[in-house]
């Protein structure tokens, strides 16, 4: 591209700025590291002074209240007060840890937080009140954070609550710096994997814009191949009155070979194609009829946090700082070194609270873009994302479809086949270039998608296999990565195997069922719902009708669900009454565990009844919440939710659930209808009567 | 130009008069309390109290406001001593991630000052324009009827 001088104002308290130099943004993507933590390590997260302790959170806050466990975690070791530990936020000056994904803050960290304190407390207790300490790792038995009693299985008040009922400055937008301007950048409405470049704007009519700063060619990397242009602003509402003056001509490179995601990700026509390529299961089942042969298609889903992502960017002499609701601090912090030409040393990013994640703040974008427009405008920069943005730029659940076939032979489960088509998850096309991911593709496959394929039953001879195609539309971590997709359409298969078994849904899953946690859990779920004595509420025509799903969640974490739903003449469903069993070891915090629990069951819902993206010509047409809408408060019926009392050592709790609420749901709806939910969100014209 | 912010008289710069009434909040006055999370209204994560009313602060004009009593969850507890929604809001663990909370919070302030024994009806009428992604309307529920006994 052509770099041309954009603006040279003067005067008018204006601040001039030219498109600079002919950045060459990095082709090799910056692949996040994933150290383990240990107990050396912990030790940096706790310290002592005069007798009070400050404990830096290893982990990124974003709603699963592990600021609260662990401090719980610390306090019980130590055998301090509660307001003895001060919690801080980490920045990237703290020993580089794993990031906060797929629910392992507890199972990974309070151990090792736990073994750090242990040892702190010895030393003070020696009389020692200075210096290092060294750790001696004890067996698990002699840690008092993992047996229940004092701190650990009680429910404090959350860190941070005060903060958040008072609305104390907390995430990423909130921060405050002198002399800071508001940024964007704008890039083309198209598929991010097509590349696109402002071709011509509007520079007078964007500079009469009051409040006007600066419009940026140097606007930071692209977003895929999407090249944008920055907007600089003296205050965040002129932002919108400059994009719109500005009005930018995008130059799109055609248009993208798979534009038409639904008929891509579409498994009959991509196994007439040939085998797929991944398995995730080797049995040899018989050929031959089935008793079920089922397809089940789920689509391109947000992530829909209520936040927006966020980004304040400072540059002090040759050092940059950035504020931001990360999931991976270091992840940002390598990829910001990288794509301005910095020593790790010169850049430091403070992890600030996040307003919603589930996986989708794993990446690095609008703070590299507040990093150049900090950069353009010598002055602190802030960007937040519009909704629009979200949908636009971030990456979503990929669209799965999916085949499963069964064959049941004296009540059981004798043969079964699973087969997938879907997208990246683990290697997400917003960080993976597609040369990079067809070798991936080729010596991995994508462990994101795979997950929760291989079902949590004896299914005789079984077969799983799956194929991951890159779209136009960016795909990666969604909660719980393939787990909820892939439990969906097992647990409808399973019910619809049930049923020509005539068999109880409950029972049939039992028989099918070897790890004892899971028939625990199955059992007490059923308990608690009366399983076999419903009271489903029942209004005028509506039909009702009550589903089971258990499922195993990383093959650690244990969890079922019942669902109630009543269905009207039109098809619409909602869910009246939810039960789930959770079993996640020991528990250090049972109100935020059942806090995860109930999180997920709304997701469920949301998964059964309304998620989904809209995408046409290969980009994403939805921009606010009414065009993608989430699950609001009159969705949401009565929830009880029971945890199962364990001295296993801890695993997570932040995405099990959704491994069991929709099946639970789905197979309620089959349940109150007679007809299985294929497509989801729920169809509701095919349920009408 | 002047308003009541959170019961004293502010002046609104003119610059700032035709921003969203949101940014004058937040980046004027340093009240980070309100959020932006959709701009359009629908999400209810920047809600404010205008004149008594819940109102959604990013799609009202700030020049809109002269002359006219804003609140926002800055003002709600003395000192220390908490309003009965945030005491509420904490003793039933409502937040998650908590960005849309301080959102809820002034919503189920309205509401409860305008009908101080709400029915689930009347609860989820003022609610249910307050968006969670986290999903912790069932703790919303049980904590607005729980202030409403406390108040």
């Amino acid at each position: 591209m052509r770099r041309r001088a954009l603006l040279a104002a003067a005067g008018g308290g204006l601040v001039a700025l030219i498109g600079a130099g002919a950045t060459v943004w990095s082709r090799v993507p910056v692949i996040p590291k994933r150290p383990q933590p240990d107990a050396e390590t912990a030790l940096g997260w706790i310290a002592h002074r005069d007798g009070r302790y400050t404990l830096t959170l290893p982990r990124a806050e974003m709603g699963q209240n592990i600021t609260t466990a662990l401090k719980q975690v610390a306090c019980a070791e130590l055998g301090v007060d509660w307001n003895a530990v001060e919690v801080r936020a980490h920045d990237t000056d703290m020993s580089e840890v794993k990031a906060p994904v797929g629910s392992e803050s507890v199972m990974l960290f309070a151990e090792p937080l736990a073994q750090a304190c242990a040892a702190l407390r010895d030393a003070l207790k020696a009389g020692r009140s200075a210096g290092a300490v060294t750790v001696a790792p004890r067996p698990l038995a002699a840690l008092n954070a993992f047996r229940a009693g004092g701190q650990i299985g009680a429910s404090p008040e959350i860190a941070q609550g005060r903060e958040i009922v008072t609305g104390a400055p907390l995430y990423a937008a909130d921060v405050a710096r002198p002399g800071m301007l508001f940024g964007r950048v704008l890039r083309a409405p198209a598929s991010t994997e097509v590349a696109s470049r402002p071709a011509r704007m509007n520079l007078a009519a964007a500079r009469s814009v009051p409040g006007f700063v600066a419009v940026v060619e140097d606007c930071g990397p692209p977003i895929g191949k999407a090249r944008g242009i920055g907007i600089v602003a003296r205050r965040p509402g002129a932002l919108d009155a400059i994009a719109e003056a500005l009005s930018v001509d995008w130059e799109i490179e055609g248009t993208h070979p798979r534009a038409d995601i639904a008929s891509v990700v579409d498994i009959d026509s991509r196994l007439a194609e040939g085998p797929l390529p991944h398995r995730v299961l080797e049995g040899k089942p018989e050929q031959g009829p089935w008793n079920v042969d089922l397809r089940i298609d789920i689509p391109l889903a947000a992530h829909g946090p209520i936040e927006p992502r966020a980004a304040v960017a400072e540059w002090r002499g040759g050092a940059l700082q950035v504020w931001s609701g990360t999931q991976d601090a270091f992840y940002i912090r390598d990829f910001l070194a990288d794509a301005f030409g910095l020593g790790r040393d010169a850049v430091t990013v403070q992890s600030c609270r996040i307003g919603g994640a589930f996986g989708g703040r794993t990446i690095c974008t609008v703070e590299a873009e507040a990093a150049a427009l900090a950069r353009a405008a010598g002055a602190p920069v802030k960007i937040q994302w519009t909704r629009a943005q979200e949908f636009a730029l971030g990456f979503h659940r990929p669209p799965s479809s999916h085949r499963i076939r069964t064959r049941v032979t004296d009540g059981r489960i004798a043969d079964w086949v699973h087969e997938q088509v879907s997208s990246h998850i683990l290697f997400t096309a917003a960080a993976v270039p597609a040369w990079m991911q067809r070798a991936t593709d080729l010596v991995a496959g994508d462990g994101g998608v795979a997950r929760g394929m291989a079902a949590p039953y004896l299914l005789g001879r079984a077969r799983a296999a799956y194929n991951a195609i890159r779209l136009p539309v960016h795909t990666g971590p969604w909660r719980g990565l393939g787990g909820g997709p892939n439990a969906l359409a097992i647990e409808s298969a399973v019910d619809e195997a049930a049923l020509a078994a005539g068999a109880d849904p409950l029972a049939f899953r039992l028989a099918h069922v070897e790890d004892p946690r899971l028939a625990a859990v199955l059992t007490r779920v059923g308990e608690i719902a009366s399983w076999g004595n419903p009271t489903v509420l029942k209004e005028g025509q509506e039909r009702t009708g009550r589903g089971i799903a258990c499922g195993i969640y990383k093959g650690v974490s244990y969890a079922a669900a019942v669902a109630d739903v009543a269905v009207d003449r039109s098809g619409t469903a909602r869910v009246t009454r939810l039960w789930c069993v959770h079993d996640c070891g020991l528990v250090i915090n049972p109100g935020q565990v059942r806090a995860q629990c109930e999180g997920n069951l709304v997701w469920s819902i949301g998964m059964v009844l309304s998620d989904e993206l809209l995408s046409e010509e290969g980009r994403v047409v939805a921009e606010t919440f009414g065009d993608a809408p989430i699950p609001r408060m009159t969705e949401v019926p009565p929830i009880t939710v029971d945890l199962i009392q364990s001295n296993r050592p801890p695993s997570g709790a932040g995405e099990t659930v959704i491994v069991v609420g929709p099946g639970a749901i789905a197979n309620a709806i089959r349940t109150a209808t007679g007809r299985r939910p294929r497509r989801f969100p729920l169809q509701t014209e095919e349920f009408a009567t | 130009m002047s308003f009541i912010l959170n019961g004293e008289s502010r002046e609104i710069p003119s610059e700032w008069a035709d921003e969203p009434l949101l940014y004058l909040l937040r980046e004027h006055f340093g009240l980070t309390g309100a959020k932006y999370g959709c701009g359009v209204g629908i999400c209810g994560a920047c809600t404010v109290i205008v004149e008594g009313d819940a109102v959604r602060s990013c799609v009202m004009r700030a020049g809109d406001v002269e002359g006219v009593a804003v609140r926002t969850v800055e003002e709600l507890a003395a000192g220390e001593r908490l309003h009965p929604v945030q005491r509420a809001w904490l003793d039933l663990a409502v937040p998650q991630c908590g960005y849309c909370q301080s959102g809820q919070i002034m919503a189920a302030v309205a509401l409860l000052e305008q009908t101080p024994r709400p029915s689930e009806t009347e609860i989820e009428a003022a609610m249910d324009g307050n968006l969670c992604r986290c999903g912790t309307y069932r703790r919303i529920r049980a904590a607005i009827t729980r202030a409403a006994e406390a108040v």
